[in-house]
């Protein structure tokens, strides 16, 4: 709204250019809601409805019959998926928190000894170290993290041996742990760099009072610091946890074990294995593997999918409403002007 | 590591004793060099108990260093902190029982009134009931309408009453030092002069020894029982007000105490008189005792100008200006001399039509310097007024 002041808007000219941004910020707004409208509708049609064509805006009656179905996956098709769907949803809520649990409080005390506790020559430089990977490409270190993961803490394919022995170190094997989810996301550097900045900007006297009261460095911490800064918390815990739960790429490198799999590695499983049977064509269903022909029958098409679209997406939404708040009003210190 | 053990001081309040202090920084990276080093450069200070002693110099002379010294936030390269015979060089500030009041006044935002006040006591392990008497007695101690601010959230508090509030958190703890960095300077004028009385009243009821650290040299006189002067990590001298004023270390000193600052002029000693341009001026005879044949400088304060309108009466200085300042019934009279810019106080109704007045400096309050570097050759001494 302060985009134009309201004093301006009675001049013609920006008046129309008041409308004019007013329309394309609402073109967008719509555009982005598209997808998700036609996600809802199409989760709540039976299967044939879903692949008719033209298709039909809202279901002529809505059913809920694709959510039960995709959420029983499991008791029908076991070739499918070899855990129940609420397994993933679970080992993804455990690497999720876990690593927000590890991180956070990792990253934020790394950041406010950076910010304020560490002076002198070495201060800039460990800034800088910290900082420095950011620099590197995720894709770039997808290979060596991977042979971290194996032979923890190095990272080669075979641990040496113990000098002047045939004895091999002792190494860790986080691949496929939830451990190989969490440890290496343990450290953030953006989170880093948006703490730091928070922190920055608190000043020293505060600090300085605290610790003139009698203080210690942690106490001050957490009964100081930590209550003006719920923003960059929030903040910082929302892209985390939107990061963790919408990865892909990392848990399909680590984790074998249909045990310990999130959620995207089995909506992928499950959406492949729909292309395959053919489901997701308008085509008539030809050769349709024998493990899927049940679900088929009682109606999982395309809604199946948008369901497992939206299982993935809720979560993220709900925590982007908790978040909101200081997401949109930027991060400010609580109670300093 | 630093100590974290408490002192054993039987009684609330301590005289401080800094010996040989210096401190140097690492100057920031990408800092130009040649910069003025800062820090503190082998300062040695008594502070006497119940004693309050103001702290005054230009901005980046170290004196905020100073209060952290002694609150042990920053620890001193060399040198030693005494508290009441008791070394405290090494001891972490949480140990040292201070109380501290910040320019920004450094309240806890998240925090209401009174749990700033709180903190002190949930930190050292006290029972409610100590804390409840101490809030009690504080809330007495700071006057009419204080209770009020306790249960407000720090940040719709205005100014002034922050700094109440920072001002009472210092007190709560009944500290062995007080210590304040400049806790006036963010009020308004008006609101700057109240507080300053307020705290002066506060100090004197406790009689709790105390730092003061101000830029203003107003400030400074008001609160200090004592004055230190500080430039570049250095302190340049410590005394009254009367000692600063009329008996200053050096030029440094002299031109830093008195509104509008010392005249300084350019003379010359010759034939048993001061030549000040084309004029001469008999000398005293004990004043010339000390002072070289040749070039010197001459201070006078603006208040220390005997004015004339006839001609021949001293020195001659044509008025460019003139300035009235009411609410103080004076006015002061801008000039030149030998090319130096002089003050002289007159009455408020000096006529506007004077083009040119003639000066004589009365001699029993004149400063003079050698002629380069600082070195004071003559001070008045403080006057016996009785």
């Amino acid at each position: 709204m302060s985009l134009f002041p309201a004093v301006g808007r009675k001049q013609p000219r920006l008046r129309l250019a008041w409308w004019a941004v007013g329309l394309i910020l609402w073109t967008g707004i719509i555009l982005h809601l598209i997808p998700f409208f036609i996600m809802i509708s199409t989760s709540l049609k039976p299967a044939a409805e879903a692949m008719s064509m033209p298709p039909t805006l809202w279901p002529k009656e809505p059913t809920f019959v694709a959510w039960k179905l995709i959420w029983n996956i499991s008791d029908i098709g076991k070739s499918v998926l070899a855990q129940p769907l609420s397994r993933y949803f679970l080992n993804s809520l455990i690497m999720t928190f876990g690593t927000i649990f590890l991180s956070i409080p990792v990253t934020s005390l790394a950041a406010y000894a950076s910010s304020k506790l560490i002076k002198g020559r070495i201060a800039r430089p460990l800034f800088i170290f910290f900082i420095g990977t950011l620099m590197l490409p995720g894709i770039v270190t997808l290979i060596p993290s991977f042979l971290l993961t194996r032979n923890f803490p190095f990272p080669v394919p075979v641990a040496p041996n113990i000098p002047g022995t045939d004895i091999p170190f002792p190494t860790w094997r986080i691949w496929n742990t939830y451990w190989g989810i969490i440890l290496p996301a343990g450290f953030s550097a953006g989170n880093f760099l948006l703490f730091k900045g928070f922190f920055d900007g608190i000043p020293d006297s505060i600090i300085n009072a605290a610790r003139v009261d009698g203080g210690s460095e942690f106490n001050i911490f957490r009964r100081i610091i930590l209550p003006m800064s719920i923003p960059v918390y929030s903040v910082t815990t929302y892209f985390t946890f939107g990061g963790v739960w919408d990865s892909y790429l990392w848990p399909m490198v680590i984790v074998q074990d249909s045990a310990i799999a999130p959620l995207t590695l089995a909506i992928r499983r499950i959406s492949d294995a729909f292309s395959y049977a053919g489901t997701t064509s308008t085509m008539t269903v030809v050769g349709a593997s024998s493990a899927l022909k049940p679900l088929i029958d009682q109606g999982l098409s395309w809604n199946g999918l948008m369901v497992l679209g939206l299982l993935q997406a809720i979560p993220v939404f709900i925590f982007f409403i908790l978040a909101r708040e200081y997401l949109l009003k930027g991060v400010r210190i609580q109670g300093l002007k | 590591m630093r100590a974290t053990y408490h002192l054993p001081l039987t009684t609330l309040m301590a005289s401080v004793t800094l010996t040989n202090i210096t401190k140097h920084y690492t100057p920031p990276v990408g800092a130009p060099a040649g910069l003025p080093p800062s820090g503190l450069e082998n300062v040695s200070l008594t502070i006497a108990d119940g004693e309050t002693v103001s702290v005054v110099g230009p901005s980046g002379c170290g004196k905020s260093t100073l209060l952290k010294v002694i609150a042990g936030l920053e620890f001193a390269d060399q040198g030693k902190i005494l508290y009441n015979n008791y070394d405290v060089t090494q001891l972490a500030p949480q140990a040292r029982g201070v109380g501290m009041v910040f320019q920004d006044y450094a309240l806890y935002p998240s925090k209401e009134g009174e749990d700033n006040l709180g903190y002190y006591f949930e930190v050292r392990k006290k029972t409610p009931e100590e804390k409840e008497r101490r809030l009690r007695e504080t809330a007495d101690m700071m006057g009419i309408g204080f209770e009020l601010l306790m249960d407000r959230k720090v940040d719709t508090l205005s100014g002034g009453e922050k700094q109440r509030v920072g001002i009472a958190r210092c007190i709560v703890r009944e500290p062995n030092v007080f210590l304040m960095d400049e806790p006036i300077s963010n009020l308004d004028a008006k609101l700057r002069e109240s507080t300053r009385t307020e705290i002066k009243k506060l100090l004197k009821k406790f009689g709790i020894t105390t730092l003061y650290v101000t830029h203003d040299q107003q400030e400074a006189i008001f609160m200090g029982d004592r004055i230190a002067v500080m430039r570049l990590g250095r302190l340049e001298q410590i005394g009254t007000f009367d000692e600063l004023y009329y008996s200053p270390a050096n030029l440094f000193v002299a031109t830093l105490i008195g509104t509008p600052p010392l005249n300084v002029i350019p003379a010359e000693v010759r034939d048993s008189a001061l030549w000040l341009g084309q004029t001469a001026l008999p000398l005293p005879a004990d004043i010339m005792d000390k002072l070289p044949a040749g070039a010197v400088r001459l201070g006078v304060r603006p208040e220390a100008w005997m004015v004339s309108h006839q001609p021949g009466d001293g020195i001659p200085m044509p008025v460019s200006r003139v300035e009235r300042l009411y609410t103080e019934r004076a006015a002061f009279a801008g000039g030149q001399i030998s090319g130096t810019a002089v003050n002289v106080l007159v009455p408020l109704d000096f006529p506007e039509s004077a083009k040119q007045i003639h000066l004589q400096p009365d001699w029993t309050q004149v400063y003079f310097f050698a002629a380069t570097g600082e070195t004071a050759l003559h001070t008045p001494g403080a006057p016996d007024l009785f």
